[in-house]
């Protein structure tokens, strides 16, 4: 029982960042995974010394401002700051951290906090989270990840005309007079709470895996963006399943073997495309 | 402030490996830095930071030692391996450069995690410490880390200097540097190599993240300084080393504090300074040189009128109805305006409105001629319709200099003293075709 549950959290990981890396890969910001991942440590941080407790809503919102925080902090960079785009990336992401970290050792004494547990939750731990509601013994973080996926898939499928447009075309969509910058910030508080609910029962490497591999992995098979989410849900899952038993196999971490397969699939799919010539010069 | 001077003075032989080496590290990842910066390729050093993870234990395991030199080589191997992957994934598919460093930096990143979690477990207390390639930790660090350091930063240094010519070429035009017969492929795989190796030495000190900090803020502070590209690295060099250095103070100084996060606390403050307070390029200046316009053209659009009004024979006398009626002016911008332009002696108060003094005569006159030499210059050359050419005419009239009016004159062929003030009938109706 314990197998199906884990592999149930790593799918349902998968499938809430797949959706979401989907949008993130069209718009060619798949590294915001990464620096997001990192930036909203000193939001959760701040967030727990304000609460003092371990609860997940408090520290949802903390990692949620810090969030968008780090976004208006990157555009304000590059845009008034006239940082190189990348640059301000980099910028702002490694210097949150710095400041998480900071105050993560700063009150290591106080609390059990340290940037271990934050960033690298451990999947195996899932589990024993059981909580008994309505008479299931189905793990708490499992009843959150549920309430993920659903708020992403509505965010999704409620906004699709628009993510269409705005990540295919942006400047198209500017000129039919759609405010994109709503939408980027709507995928960037997504985005970072994808991240916090999720890497808080998986850890931040399989959460940054899940929001780049699984929708590379489909956009090499399909053009189209409603086959790209099937193909993705489906390499989701197949990484969660390979990767349970892969670290079974090597007695190592289940969150990077998840990752490691994941890959493996990106690979297949990879060689596939190859073979195919699907090389199209977009 | 003794605790300081004892730092200084590296009288603490502990404090005295650490201090030298994050300042070697800081201001070799500057420099270095600077060419990845130079070439929007930032993020490449997060990559490979991330994918060092797995080359440096399975170093350990093959050597089943965890000594540095062995454990270098085996990061600067699976870094090299990652740059390899990150560019063949974006030659041989469509994948964009951004999604291949996401790819690549997780899965190594998650192979080497899955690695360290086997050899936590399968290997006693001679592991113990591996996992400060993820977090760093320079208190731990040896005299012999920093004799590496010197080393890379020797290497670097010579590496640097003597292919500084190519270098700057393929940075700056890669297509010029192939032309005039550059070996492109070989400067490429240079800059990645003094990439990977200043990284591969410096995360066990700092860790992954604070590691591809150093390589990205020190060089995003100094281009706000310079435009000269020796300028560029010796700043970003010396930014890195002072973080660096006072990174390591904080930590020497405060029990318990980490160096690495310090460092990159400090040079990211000294990133936004720049960013605020640069001159030319900081944002200060910047809005401040815009307001300065911004006046500037109020007034002389003020004075301008003041004279066409004078020319039409409005009278000598104008206030903010009679400018209005030509310029619109808010009464807030019109106190303000009126106010410099009293304090400059170019208009005078008298008691019912105001009046152009002699130098503003000639000021607003000069402005005046400006606009009319564009506007004839536009008909006559570029063949505008003369509907559009006052519209046109209305910005250049502020940014028109000495020089170019003149060379406009000379170009129409008109007399350097030519007045259209006095000359009216120097715009011609549109012809037919020009009307279109």
């Amino acid at each position: 029982m314990d197998a199906f549950w884990i592999i149930v959290t790593g799918f349902l990981v998968a499938s809430s960042a797949g959706m979401l890396g989907n949008l993130l890969l069209l718009r060619r910001m798949s590294m915001m995974g990464d620096a997001l991942s990192h930036a909203v440590l000193p939001g959760i941080v701040i967030a727990y010394l304000i609460s003092g407790s371990r609860a997940s809503v408090p520290l949802f919102l903390g990692a949620i401002i810090m969030g968008v925080i780090t976004t208006l902090l990157i555009q304000f960079f590059s845009s008034k700051g006239k940082m190189q785009a990348d640059a301000a990336m980099g910028t702002v992401f490694t210097f949150l951290f710095a400041v998480g970290v900071i105050l993560v050792t700063k009150y290591a004494g106080q609390a059990d906090i340290d940037a271990d547990c934050v960033l690298h939750g451990e999947i195996a731990f899932v589990p024993l989270q059981t909580s008994s509601f309505l008479g299931l013994g189905v793990p708490e973080p499992v009843w959150t990840l549920l309430i993920l996926l659903g708020l992403v898939q509505l965010v999704f499928w409620v906004g699709y005309k628009g993510w269409l447009l705005t990540s295919f075309n942006g400047e198209y969509a500017k000129s039919l007079g759609i405010k994109t910058a709503i939408w980027h910030y709507t995928l960037m508080a997504a985005t970072s709470v994808a991240t916090v609910v999720s890497f808080e029962s998986v850890g931040a490497i399989l959460v940054i895996a899940f929001l780049v591999v699984p929708a590379a992995t489909a956009y090499l098979i399909t053009d189209n963006l409603k086959r790209m989410t099937l193909y993705i849900l489906v390499q989701g899952l197949l990484s969660a399943v390979f990767g349970y038993f892969l670290s079974e196999w090597v007695g190592g971490s289940i969150s990077g073997s998840m990752a490691v397969a994941s890959f493996i699939l990106f690979a297949g799919s990879f060689v596939w495309s190859k073979k195919r010539g699907l090389k199209s010069p977009l | 402030m003794d605790l300081f001077l004892k730092y200084l003075t590296l009288q603490d032989p502990n404090v005295r490996y650490v201090a030298l080496a994050t300042l070697l590290l800081g201001g070799v990842s500057g420099a270095v830095g600077s060419f990845n910066f130079l070439r929007k390729k930032t993020l490449v050093g997060e990559t490979v930071a991330h994918s060092m993870l797995p080359g440096v234990l399975i170093a350990f395991l093959l050597s089943g030692v965890k000594n540095p030199y062995v454990l270098i080589i085996g990061a600067a191997t699976s870094g090299w391996l990652s740059i390899l992957l990150v560019d063949y994934i974006t030659q041989q598919s469509k994948i964009k450069g951004d999604s291949a460093l996401a790819i690549v930096l997780s899965s190594f990143f998650g192979f080497g995690i899955v690695l360290l979690t086997v050899i936590q477990s399968n290997y006693g207390g001679e592991q113990s410490g591996l996992d400060h390639y993820i977090f760093g930790n320079a208190a731990a660090m040896t005299p012999e880390d920093s004799t590496a350091f010197a080393w890379v930063s020797g290497l670097v240094l010579i590496l640097v200097l003597s292919f500084y010519h190519s270098i700057k070429s393929v940075v700056f035009n890669l297509e010029y540097a192939d032309a005039i017969g550059i070996n492109v492929k070989f400067i490429d795989g240079l800059i990645s190599f003094i990439t990977i190796l200043s990284i591969s030495v410096g995360i066990k000190a700092v860790g992954i993240v604070m590691m591809s900090a150093l390589l990205i803020i020190p060089p995003t502070a100094a281009r706000f300084w310079t435009n000269s590209l020796v300028r560029l690295l010796l700043l970003s060099g010396f930014f890195g080393a002072l973080a660096g250095w006072l990174g390591a103070f904080v930590s020497y100084s405060q029990a318990s504090m980490p160096t690495g996060p310090w460092t990159i606390v400090i040079i990211s403050l000294i990133a936004f300074v720049s960013m605020l307070f640069a001159p030319k390029r900081g944002v200060i200046y910047q809005r401040w040189s815009k307001l300065l316009l911004k006046r500037r053209i109020n007034e002389e659009n003020l004075l301008k009128t003041a004279v066409q009004n004078e020319v039409r024979g409005l009278g000598k006398l104008f206030n903010r109805r009679s400018i209005s009626q030509r310029q619109f002016f808010e009464q807030r911008l019109w106190n303000r305006t009126v106010r410099r332009l009293r304090r400059k002696g170019l208009i005078k108060k008298v008691h019912t409105g105001f009046t152009l003094s002699t130098q503003g005569r000639s000021y607003g006159a000069e402005i005046d001629r400006r606009h009319k030499i564009w506007e004839i210059y536009l008909q006559r050359r570029m063949q505008m319709s003369i509907n559009l050419v006052h519209d046109e005419a209305e910005t250049m009239e502020h940014f028109l200099t000495p020089e170019i009016e003149a060379e406009i004159l000379g170009e129409l062929g008109l007399c350097s003293r030519f007045n259209p003030l006095l000359e009216i009938h120097e715009l011609v109706p549109d012809n037919p075709i020009n009307a279109l």
